[in-house]
């Protein structure tokens, strides 16, 4: 159990900036993901904080000491790769008693906990088998036993799901989360997937362009989007073009076009006249049931996309087009394509962003 | 190496469903390469074989059929001819341990280099001392390392030495021409396997808590393993069927296999004895294969 602190990280490669700045702060126990598109320097992050990379600049505090200084094998962090790594010339049992046997810890023990080890990821029997014979699920619990079994300050994981296929995916999911709450280990989790984020973390990271742009829990990540490109990675979004026309702590008046203007949150710094995105969820857009607290609109129909459980209109409102999408339940009414409707939605459910 | 499993492909392909060599002729594009491989490797192989087992005829290559063992017996018996087996053996062994043992780190160099243009250039080193033809570098060997050579001179002219190090003809001179000649090899053969093995298992180690050199004597040279095996059997091949660099870094002095059959064969026309020395030679080299899957089996559980 450890806090982990990035102070100002910095790294270059031939003058090309993977990570810009980055400061975090990581409580001890917590789920922490790294989350962003290729490219974003999420893994040069993480890599840092494994030791396989030098940072330029900045510092790594693990429980308040820097461990920049440091090699890998000094640092006591456990690491699962996105290949798993499983070496392919051992079996399962000298896989996990690896890192044992480096700390040169007694047979005995070593037994014992390698036993223990593979009870915890449920593999029992499975001490024999070399890599070649394991499905990508079992080798990803090996990678994990094999890294627990060290008991590690702070486990790392990168992208780990992202070679299994779809159902594991769900099912891995909700199993590292538990594991890692039952054990309390403090995680930094990398991923360019949103759901895996949404879905595990305690707190995300979103990173873009070598910097993190906002850190925050999951349902503030999701409706709270710091800029435009947060809300565009994560979910769909309707981004509307917009211009503000007075604004007032918190709150601004927006032209949408066709002479239509509502109201909507604004974080601080946006002024009259300037142009700006108005964020909203497709989930957000009522087709009917709204209230006088909300913003209405007379809107078009366009397209319906019949996705099951969903429903995808496709609306022109204010001359601009957006989305909708609407639980697909017996008692609610269906729209036709060409109909007119109005759409609602409530004011603290979107936001007005400056375009970058 | 690379030959099996493109031959496998080859084989495998009719199978697939894909165009069968019969029915779409397929098989005329092989042809030539048969014909060649026929001609120029079958039945000279096959005449080596028939003379070898014939009634010795100095100065006769033709087989005549007479099924004799003579020449296996002369072998058996006479100590210079089994000695010159075993010295064969020696020297290519110890030439493959020492190209291994040199070639390992450089490999390992030129696989690990990120920046391309070192890459380049590094194998541009490695492929041009392949470029020169091996005559002529054993030439420049020789005035490294003759009696009167740079090193001897030099160390002679500073009176370091008396008299000069026998460092040619001999058999630690035809060991150094021998890897100079097999490096490249060892090398290019090595590059991929080390390139192949993923940076991942090596930094899996370090995070498990093994030091540099623990995480590649635990897990880069085991992956590596296979690769390295193959160098050495290479360069055993090559090294044991040499005859240039024994003739020439030998100086007629370390009577390796191939010097006895050029000597029999040029010098006393004994073409069946001179077969017979051949014939012995091939099998060293397939047993060299044997002993080669046995100790990668045995070093790499059976890991392909």
């Amino acid at each position: 159990m450890a806090v982990v602190e990035l102070v100002g990280l910095t790294k270059a490669y031939n003058g090309a900036i993977a990570v810009s700045d980055v400061n975090l702060k990581i409580a001890s126990g917590e789920f922490f993901s790294l989350l962003g598109p290729s490219g974003c320097g999420k893994t040069t992050t993480l890599r840092m904080v494994a030791g396989f990379v030098t940072p330029d600049q900045g510092q790594i505090l693990i429980d308040g000491g820097d461990i920049v200084d440091q090699p890998p094998e000094k640092r006591d962090i456990g690491i699962v790769f996105q290949n798993y790594a499983i070496f392919p010339h051992m079996n399962v049992a000298d896989n996990i008693a690896f890192g044992l046997r480096m700390r040169k810890v007694d047979k005995a023990t070593i037994e014992r906990r390698v036993r223990e080890a593979l009870k915890q990821v449920g593999l029992v029997g499975y001490e024999r088998r070399f890599q070649r014979e394991l499905s990508g699920g079992e080798q990803q619990r090996v990678a994990l036993a094999r890294v627990l079994v060290t008991q590690p300050r702070i486990l790392l994981l990168d992208e780990p799901l992202s070679a299994l296929d779809k159902n594991l995916r769900e099912e891995m999911k909700f199993w590292i989360k538990g594991l890692q709450k039952q054990l309390g280990i403090t995680t930094i989790y990398v991923t360019h997937d949103q759901s895996e984020a949404l879905t595990m973390s305690d707190r995300i990271g979103v990173m873009n362009k070598a910097r993190v742009v906002q850190i925050g829990a999951p349902t503030e990540i999701y409706e709270r989007p710091a800029d435009l490109f947060v809300t565009t990675f994560i979910g769909h979004s309707n981004l509307l073009d917009a211009t503000v026309k007075e604004s007032r702590g918190g709150s601004v008046g927006l032209a949408l076009g066709d002479g239509i203007t509502i109201a909507a949150p604004a974080r601080s710094g946006l002024i009259a006249g300037q142009r700006v995105k108005l964020v909203i969820r497709p989930e957000n857009i009522l087709l009917d049931g709204g209230d006088d607290s909300m913003v209405r609109l007379p809107a078009r129909i366009d397209a319906k996309v019949y996705q099951g459980a969903l429903i995808r209109y496709q609306l022109v409102a204010a001359g601009q087009p957006l989305v909708a999408e609407v639980q697909n339940q017996a008692q609610k009414a269906q729209y036709e394509v060409g109909g007119s409707v109005t759409i609602f939605w409530r004011p603290e459910s979107t936001e007005a962003l400056p375009i970058e | 190496m690379t030959i099996a499993p493109a031959a496998a492909q080859v084989a495998s392909r009719p199978q697939r469903g894909a165009p069968g060599l019969g029915r779409n002729r397929l098989w005329l594009l092989v042809a030539p390469m048969a014909a060649f491989f026929a001609l120029f490797f079958l039945a000279p192989v096959l005449s080596l074989l028939a003379d070898a087992f014939d009634k010795p005829r100095p100065g006769s290559v033709a087989p005549h059929g007479e099924f004799v063992l003579t020449n296996f017996q002369r072998f058996f018996h006479l100590a210079q001819y089994y000695n010159s087996a075993l010295l064969t053996i020696e020297i290519s062994v110890v030439s493959s341990i020492v190209a291994a043992i040199l070639g390992y780190p450089l490999a390992f160099v030129i696989a690990k280099i990120e920046r391309p243009a070192w890459n380049t250039l590094l194998m541009i080193l490695v492929l041009a001392s392949m470029q020169l033809d091996g005559v002529i570098r054993l030439y420049g060997m020789m005035v490294l390392l003759g009696d009167n050579g740079l090193i001897n001179g030099t160390l002679i002219r500073w009176h370091y030495l008396e008299k000069p190090l026998p460092l040619m003809y001999n058999t630690f001179g035809v060991i150094v021409g021998t890897v100079q000649i097999t490096l490249p090899f060892m090398v290019l053969s090595l590059i991929g396997v080390i390139r192949s093995i993923h940076p991942s298992f090596e930094e899996a180690a370090r995070s498990l808590g093994a030091s540099r050199w623990r995480a590649f004597r635990d897990i880069t040279l085991p992956l590596t393993m296979p690769g390295l095996l193959a160098g050495m059997l290479l360069v055993f091949a090559l090294a044991s069927s040499s005859y240039v660099v024994a003739a020439l870094m030998g100086g007629w002095k370390v009577w390796t296999l191939p010097i006895h059959i050029f000597e029999r064969i040029s010098n006393s026309g004994q073409w069946q004895f001179g077969a017979a020395l051949s014939t012995i030679l091939f099998l060293i080299n397939i047993s060299a294969v044997f002993v080669y899957q046995i100790v990668s089996a045995r070093l790499t559980g059976g890991r392909t």
